[in-house]
């Protein structure tokens, strides 16, 4: 497991020099960024989707807030975007504690719904609100004017800030996991009545999931808006965000560490492929694909790859193992 | 008088509204389970529809029927096919099925009929009637009659009959209707084709008044969660008064403040809701 | 008096549970629930364990009010319980499934660990520790859910049927194991169907039927009540048996 990881950072680490040889070393490197961006977001969600067990259908609606706060500094005052993140922050937290407070009570459908609702009541109001741009939508800065705007024409420099915040959120997921509050989420996903009954505060604990959760997805949507300079109802708050959100970290493993990077490695060239192959038809094709591929995690492999991984891998080493020490 | 047209208008959506809302707080109440795929269902029975209407040159009687017997094949075949294991599964697995389900529906529909907003080929039930000054288009008058009756006919057939009293004993425990010979398994499936076939007539029915694109899935599926709140876990006739109230205060708004709050105003109401009175009106505490 | 349930009763709809129950338990008391299927004692069980609230009557442990506190509360106050249907975190390892009681005493998640490991030795489930716990059979769950709960230091524990389904050297083996807790300072209350058990292990012995507490005493004696003796078996039946 350690040296897998070792070799996993310094893969990542190396990547884009790695592919600056190549002939489409730009293309591939912004394809990297992306990779890291998707990991991000989907790590986000994994908090409270995959280790607290709370499916949020509807997180677009803290990717959209952390994306749009940012670009509305820059186009009403002037400021560089970075100072919008915080703000993007506090508004997720604000939704977070809104939705959760209510739902995390009741049955977990009613939390799922709550999801999806809200996330699409933020996206009328956003489409319809010329303060925050209406349907056109808001352009972040057009030439840089410091290096404090973020604006890089190389996806490179982008793609390191990713992998440095992506680090982040795995560190603090990895020691969330070994510490009481990841005992204590794992249990509420596997049996909300046993941990009560162990002390377990239930409703607090999965609170601060989406809490935690909220606060790194904004955080991913203000990178996106960093990198694109460009945020609208659709990119930001729409449904298909909160689908790419979900299926990233469910493709890969909800509820492990490296899951959502697995999933995003996967999913990400496989959007940009079917995108190029099929033109515009394609976008309809690679959302049914979507959509199928989450029916079959959901009905054969709910633990994702990795988990069908473990299954296959740990019985091969049983059995050759047990054919040890028969021998 | 506009605004008793409104509010008769809105009245009438609003029983349709009831009408596929009780196909999802039927399947709640049973299993408790969350169709996220439904606002699909009446999609696909707006499309069916149109395929009668078109192929067969149906009307609005054909291509009911059609919906309704085309969704319930659909719902019992996706209860043996998918529901039944994911039941028995962790949370991730029971609410991204149907929510995967709903994507692939919807694109798929995209893909199959292209993005653009349709509406069937002739207009059906065209005429007005006018009661006493109130000016209402029949297929408006027709259709909101049929689906207030086909909800009340719902809760009927769960409460007055035989294999009604069957579905409702699976819903109450399963065990125990297993041991007095009631199988489980058909209920359940008989539950999920009923509850897919009353979203189906119900975009059926729409679709002779409304135009439709492959997307209103997820606008009918956000109005079938606030009715279902709003009425009560498993209870139709609170799906009934809930949708009834939902079609009202959703014309209300769009007459008084303008047509993009008539969703706002009630996505609203369902937060709201989850925060005050999550057991809907008829629930207890 | 550490737990004190005062003429408890629990109502679901128009249907009453439990209507009225009394009950004192002393610290170091193993006291015993018994009555026949749907008698009640579960639903009082759960009231007491604070999965229910009541809808009648006041229930304090150790000088608290706990009749309306929620199920985490009563753990956190040393009420501890298992589940008739053992209910294990399936996809966590037999040591998280404890460490997760330990947490409530231990923040740190060494400290945690070492509680675990320390009840996982004293219940016998060492060998198993690193298995998940889905790799358990009944026995397996049991017994880890009685580890699990021990891990948070109960002074009430209140046992659920937790040697139902057990083969008899099982049950040999589960009651050695409540012994041994109880020797340690836990005052036990145990709902149990197996009569050897009861007899066994019991100092008190309270019966259910139809909701009420109908019988109390030591085991020998309640068992041989008329009132009892019909409630299991049916009218006309008391009379014969008790002369």
């Amino acid at each position: 497991m350690r040296r897998g990881t070792v070799a996993l950072a310094a893969a990542l680490l190396l990547y884009p020099w790695l592919v600056s040889g190549t002939g489409s070393s730009a293309f591939l490197q912004d394809m990297g960024a992306n990779v890291l961006l998707a990991a991000l977001g989907a790590a986000a969600w994994n908090i409270v989707g995959g280790y607290a067990g709370q499916i949020s259908v509807g997180h677009a609606m803290f990717f959209g807030a952390g994306a749009y706060l940012p670009l509305l500094f820059f186009h009403h005052w002037q400021l560089p975007p970075i100072l919008g993140v915080p703000a993007g922050i506090a508004v997720s937290l604000v939704i977070a504690v809104l939705i959760g407070f209510p739902t995390l009570r009741l049955l977990g459908h009613y939390f799922s719904m709550a999801t999806i609702a809200v996330a699409e009541l933020l996206r009328i109001i956003v489409s319809n609100w010329d303060l925050a741009g209406a349907a056109i939508g808001v352009q972040g800065p057009a030439i840089s004017r410091g290096w404090w705007d973020l604006i890089f024409r190389s996806a490179v420099p982008y793609y390191y800030i990713f992998l440095a915040v992506l680090a982040l959120l795995l560190f603090v997921t990895w020691q969330m996991q070994r510490s009481r509050i990841g005992y204590y989420l794992r249990s509420i996903r596997s049996g909300e009545r046993a941990a009560r009954s162990l002390g377990v505060p239930v409703r607090r604990y999965k609170l601060y999931a989406l809490m935690l959760s909220a606060t790194f997805t904004s955080l991913a949507g203000s990178l996106y808006a960093l990198k694109t300079g460009f945020i609208d109802p659709e990119s930001g708050l729409g449904i298909l965000v909160s689908v790419q959100l979900v299926i990233t970290a469910a493709l890969g493993g909800a509820g492990t560490l490296f899951g959502p990077l697995l999933g995003a490695v996967i999913l990400v060239p496989l959007q940009t492929a079917t995108n190029t192959w099929f033109g515009g038809g394609g976008t309809g094709l690679t959302y049914i694909i979507y959509g199928g591929i989450i029916v079959l995690i959901a009905r054969f492999e709910p633990g994702g790859l990795l988990e069908l991984w473990h299954r296959h891998i740990s019985s091969r080493f049983n059995k050759r193992a047990e054919a040890r020490d028969a021998a | 008088m506009i605004l008793v047209q409104v509010i008769v208008g809105g009245l009438l959506l609003g029983a349709v509204y009831a009408l596929f809302s009780s196909g999802l707080t039927l399947i709640w109440g049973m299993m408790n389970f969350i169709n996220f795929a439904h606002g699909e269902f009446v999609m696909i029975g707006m499309y069916l529809a149109y395929l009668v209407a078109v192929a067969f040159h149906g009307g609005p009687l054909a291509f009911s029927l059609a919906a309704a017997a085309g969704l319930f094949v659909l719902g019992a075949a996706l209860y043996f096919g998918l529901i039944r294991a994911v039941m028995r599964g962790p949370m991730l697995a029971q609410i991204l099925s149907t929510f995967g389900l709903a994507l692939l529906l919807r694109y798929a529909a995209f893909w199959i009929f292209s993005p653009n907003v349709v509406t069937l080929p002739h207009s059906y039930l065209s005429g007005m009637i006018n009661l006493h000054g109130i000016l209402i288009r029949e297929s408006q008058l027709v259709v909101g009659a049929a689906a207030a009756a086909l909800t009340i006919g719902m809760h009927l057939l769960l409460t007055r009959t035989a294999i009604g009293s069957q579905l409702l004993a699976v819903a109450e425990d399963r065990n125990a209707a297993m041991l007095m010979g009631i199988r489980p398994d058909r209920m359940q499936a008989l539950a999920w084709g009923l509850s897919a076939a009353s979203a189906g007539i119900a975009g059926a029915l729409m679709a002779i008044s409304f135009p439709f694109s492959p997307e209103v899935g997820g606008t009918f599926a956000l109005i079938a969660f606030v009715v279902v709140t709003l009425g009560g876990f498993g209870s139709v006739p609170g799906a009934l008064l809930a949708g009834l109230m939902v079609g009202l205060i959703q014309a209300l708004s769009a007459y008084y403040f303008g047509p993009i709050y008539k969703d706002i105003i009630v996505y609203g109401l369902f937060v709201a809701l989850l925060w005050f009175r999550p057991q809907g009106l008829l629930g207890k505490a | 008096m550490l737990l004190s349930a005062e003429n408890v009763s629990k109502s679901f709809g128009s249907f009453k549970a439990v209507a009225g129950a009394d009950l004192q338990v002393a610290q170091g008391e193993i006291v015993g629930l018994i009555g026949p299927n749907g008698a009640g004692k579960s639903t009082f069980f759960n009231c007491i364990a604070g999965d229910f609230a009541p809808s009648g009557g006041r229930i304090s442990f150790d000088g608290h009010d706990v009749t309306d506190a929620p199920a985490e509360a009563h753990a956190r106050l040393g009420i501890g319980r298992t589940f008739q249907i053992p209910a294990t975190f399936e996809d966590m390892t037999i040591l998280e499934n404890v460490m997760v009681g330990a947490f409530l005493r231990h923040a740190r998640r060494g400290e945690a660990r070492d509680r675990a490991l320390e009840v996982i030795e004293m219940t016998g489930l060492k060998e198993l520790a690193g298995q998940p716990a889905r790799n358990l059979g009944t026995p397996g769950r049991k017994r880890l859910e009685i580890a699990r709960v021990l891990a948070t230091n109960p002074r009430l524990l209140l046992l659920d049927e937790a040697l139902a389904g057990l083969t008899p050297t099982e049950v040999q083996r589960a009651i050695e194991l409540v012994r041994s807790i109880h020797q340690s300072g836990v005052t036990i209350v145990i709902v149990e169907h197996i009569m050897e058990v009861i007899l066994n292990l019991a100092q008190r012995v309270i019966v259910f039927n139809q909701g009420r507490i109908i019988a109390q005493g030591k085991p020998q004696d309640v068992v041989n009540e008329e009132a009892v003796i019909e409630a299991y078996l049916g009218r006309g039946h008391g009379r014969k048996a008790a002369h």
